[in-house]
């Protein structure tokens, strides 16, 4: 699992973390039953500090994206996140929201928005098909 | 971690040189186990503050104690407790690895001979080179192999990354996580390099002009802190604004910093009644607003 810090985005790390993960999960690239690094393993190769690695992994088990078995290790689970309708708007609107003003700002027209978001729908769902 | 007491704490700790106040009233507290980073720009007392916990200067007021111990009192046993690596660690170049290795030890009645061979196979030390003709990557890691060989319970690093590379830091910053993060030792460490350090950290402190500024994880400041564009707002009114870190006038509007969203929400909501931007900062950004904002509009 590559997961990659980006030390200038106003994202906290642990944020970061759990966004990469869940982008991997969509693309295909986590399948379920993928195992993911121990804590310590993937702290170590940030580097981060565990505590913010573990505050990731604890976000994704309470969304029910990974199952952290104890002495085992944490696996992807299969299904889409267990968090509320709503909640999960929210976080999708968030984004929604920097990527209209990007366009805006870029001279990117609605429509021109819509087939780029059409595209990324595309790639993400070869990416699934491609593993299966 | 964090019902023990704490492995630093600081009680308005002061410390003068001549007539130059260099600390003035620090008050930190460093919970045992974590990783803590101590902020500030070159010449905000950083060094000042770390010489003063280790016992090597003694403070003008206030009182300190590093592992339960008061370095003012027993300077020996708090260094003892301590791993401590200086700014620009000052080593002797003539002898070669092993020889300092053991030179160094000599000090330490609790330094553990096999603990600094494993150390120094892991961080890929060779015994037989000269101190002299290390690298600075490899010299701060040497640095870290002798600050750590006596097993203490607190390491306390001064600007450990000061004058790296970008990858001898990331080395630097990873050993932090294996060797001293996996064995539970409190860190407690300084830089002038913000957005480098903040993956490492539990908890930051900004050290400005002598007093601690601010103190928190670093999540909860980069959750916090906001930066807000009004499109009209009565420009008098903002320095009212609970928490204003600092206030810009860009091309007749006006983009205010405040520590504290939630916080700052209620007076913001009186200002404006018109739709306003609410901005996320980097933690350069924040750190930024911190140290240099103003707090006032500034009439062009």
């Amino acid at each position: 699992m590559l997961i990659r810090l980006e030390l200038s985005s106003a994202a906290p790390i642990y944020r970061q973390i759990v966004n990469q993960v869940k982008y991997q999960i969509a693309s295909g690239m986590l399948r379920p039953g993928d195992r993911l690094p121990s804590v310590r393993e993937l702290a170590q190769r940030l580097p981060a500090n565990q505590n913010t690695v573990l505050k990731a992994y604890d976000l994704l088990a309470r969304e029910h994206l990974v199952n952290r078995r104890p002495g085992e290790g944490s696996f992807i689970l299969d299904g889409v996140s267990s968090l509320k309708k709503s909640a999960r708007l929210r976080q999708t609107a968030e984004i929604f929201g920097q990527a209209a003003a990007q366009c805006l700002q870029s001279g990117v027209s609605e429509k021109e928005a819509h087939d780029l978001l059409d595209q990324e729908f595309q790639k993400l769902s070869k990416g699934r098909k491609g593993h299966e | 971690m964090s019902n023990s007491s704490p492995a630093i704490q600081a009680i308005n700790l002061s410390k003068k040189f001549g007539s130059q106040e260099v600390l003035r009233g620090i008050d930190l507290e460093v919970p045992a186990g974590s990783i803590f980073g101590l902020l500030g720009l070159n010449g905000m007392g950083k060094t000042t503050l770390i010489r003063t916990l280790l016992g090597l200067l003694r403070p003008d007021g206030g009182e300190c104690r590093v592992e339960g111990i008061d370095p003012v009192a027993n300077p020996l046993e708090a260094r003892r407790r301590i791993g401590y690596m200086a700014e620009n660690p000052t080593m002797y170049g003539w002898m070669d690895v092993g020889q300092i290795i053991k030179w160094v030890g000599s000090f330490y009645p609790t330094w553990d001979p096999t603990r600094a061979e494993e150390l120094r196979k892991k961080m890929r030390l060779d015994a037989k080179v000269k101190v002299g003709s290390l690298s600075k990557g490899q010299t701060s890691r040497l640095a870290i192999l002798l600050a750590l060989a006596h097993r203490p319970a607190t390491v306390i690093l001064d600007d450990p990354i000061l004058g790296l590379d970008p990858i001898a830091r990331r080395d630097l910053l990873r050993d932090v996580i294996v060797h001293l993060q996996g064995q539970q030792v409190t860190v407690f460490f300084s830089s002038h390099l913000l957005y480098e350090i903040e993956p490492i950290c539990d908890r930051v402190a900004i050290l400005h002009h002598g007093k601690i500024i601010q103190t928190s994880t670093v999540e909860r400041m980069k959750e916090n802190i906001r930066k807000i564009v009004f499109q009209s707002v009565d420009a008098e009114k903002l320095a009212s604004i609970p928490g204003l870190l600092d206030i810009q006038q860009v091309d007749g509007q006006y983009a205010v910093t405040v520590e504290n969203f939630e916080a700052a929400r209620p007076r913001i909501a009186q200002l404006t009644r018109d739709p306003m931007e609410v901005l996320a900062l980097s933690m350069d950004e924040a750190f930024e607003a911190y140290v240099t904002g103003r707090r006032e509009v500034v009439h062009v």
